[in-house]
């Protein structure tokens, strides 16, 4: 078919990013184009070239002051950051004190997942790669309590697993990422379970 | 379960036990004899896709004849080998250390068709335990290498010998998902 086996019920981690990448971020801009208000005399000599976007608001990125706190989308801050242009604020959960947080609810709470944002793999996976002189604590640190949240969540997982049935499943707060991850399984595994579950006739049941 | 889904064409050319009802001229080819005729209790072995329709149509057919209680079908199915109480024994008795492939290639796919046509409740929860369990260990085998077993001295290797044509395509995508899903952590 037109679209590859492996895209056709389920996404690639390249399409996850880059869904996460539309989200809203804070950053600090290094230059300014605010344009003054005052200053008629500057208008012939500088024709300024300003941010023209159709899918994000361009108009935070024409009103950047330096060191002014600004939400942009993360696709253009992590543009910015590459060209030194900009440092990104991390979020207020990518923090050490924050993280051991959630790992510690994770720990008490065997039946369920800490409310982690939706995204918080991808985004933790990007800022470390591309934003790590930015976050407020060291990052192998940050590294490290990431990957025991995902290994405590993952054999979560595993356990919820065991009850899989052909109705229904409640996966609260589990992100993207993980979701996607496991999507091919579970919708086999309960495909067959319906399947199997209605070889079975609804009338002649209730004899 | 698709028309022209490759797997379930396989599954409908196994061969099932069957009982003809009917004296019919003409249909000794299905026994191998060619120009006879056969006989009624002949046994015979029929793919299931002729088998299943051929246990639902009846001889009676002729609508003078409707005055008998009840339309004899043409043949009658006999439970398969790959059903019998033996196998599922030992389905219950441990699903995660049964090599399904060696019965059949395409178990799940039959014992479904099967529990369809005579709306077997028994077999259904068997197979929902068979499946539920088996799952879970095509899980650990997916997500990564199964150091429990290995510690055990268990081979992983031979449980994926024993899985089925289902089992195998759950198998690849799920692991084919978390392979990508590592790469994906790992490049950057």
């Amino acid at each position: 078919m037109s679209l590859p086996w492996k895209l056709q019920e389920t996404f690639s981690p390249e399409e996850i990013q880059f869904i996460v990448e539309n989200e809203p971020i804070k950053i600090f801009p290094r230059f300014t184009t605010k344009q003054p208000v005052r200053g008629n005399q500057q208008s012939n000599s500088s024709v300024q070239t300003r941010w023209k976007l159709l899918t994000a608001k361009d108009e935070p990125l024409n009103n950047l002051v330096a060191i002014q706190t600004t939400e942009v989308a993360l696709w253009i801050a992590l543009l910015l950051k590459q060209q030194g242009k900009c440092s990104i604020v991390a979020p207020g959960w990518l923090r050490l004190a924050q993280l051991q947080k959630y790992i510690d609810y994770e720990l008490k709470n065997t039946g369920r997942f800490s409310e982690l944002p939706w995204n918080w793999l991808v985004v933790a996976q990007l800022l470390f790669s591309k934003a790590a002189d930015d976050l407020h604590d060291p990052v192998h640190l940050l590294r490290g309590k990431v990957q025991d949240l995902r290994e405590i969540r993952l054999s979560k997982i595993g356990q919820g697993l065991k009850h899989l049935n052909e109705s229904h499943l409640q996966l609260d707060n589990l992100s993207l990422l993980e979701i996607n991850e496991l999507r091919p399984f579970v919708l086999g595994v309960m495909n067959k379970l319906k399947d199997i579950h209605n070889s079975i006739s609804e009338d002649q049941e209730e004899d | 379960m698709s028309y022209y889904d490759i797997d379930d064409i396989l599954a409908d050319a196994t061969k099932i036990p069957c009982r003809f009802n009917y004296n019919i001229p003409g249909l000794g080819y299905l026994e191998g004899n060619i120009g006879h005729d056969i006989k009624k209790n002949a046994k015979v072995e029929l793919p299931l896709w002729l088998g299943r329709v051929l246990a639902i149509v009846g001889g009676d057919a002729d609508p003078s004849s409707v005055g008998e209680d009840e339309a004899l079908s043409f043949i009658e199915l006999i439970t398969p080998e790959l059903l019998a109480p033996r196998v599922i024994n030992a389905i219950k008795s441990g699903p995660a250390t049964l090599d399904v492939r060696s019965i059949n290639s395409h178990f799940y796919a039959l014992a479904v068709k099967w529990a369809t046509l005579f709306n077997d409740r028994e077999l259904v929860e068997v197979l929902n335990y068979m499946l539920l369990e088996r799952s879970q260990e095509i899980r650990n085998h997916a997500s990564s290498i199964d150091l429990e077993n290995l510690a055990q001295g268990r081979d992983p290797g031979t449980f994926m010998l024993t899985l089925d044509e289902f089992e195998k395509v759950i198998y690849r995508n799920s692991h084919e998902s978390c392979k990508e899903t590592k790469q994906w952590m790992v490049q950057k």
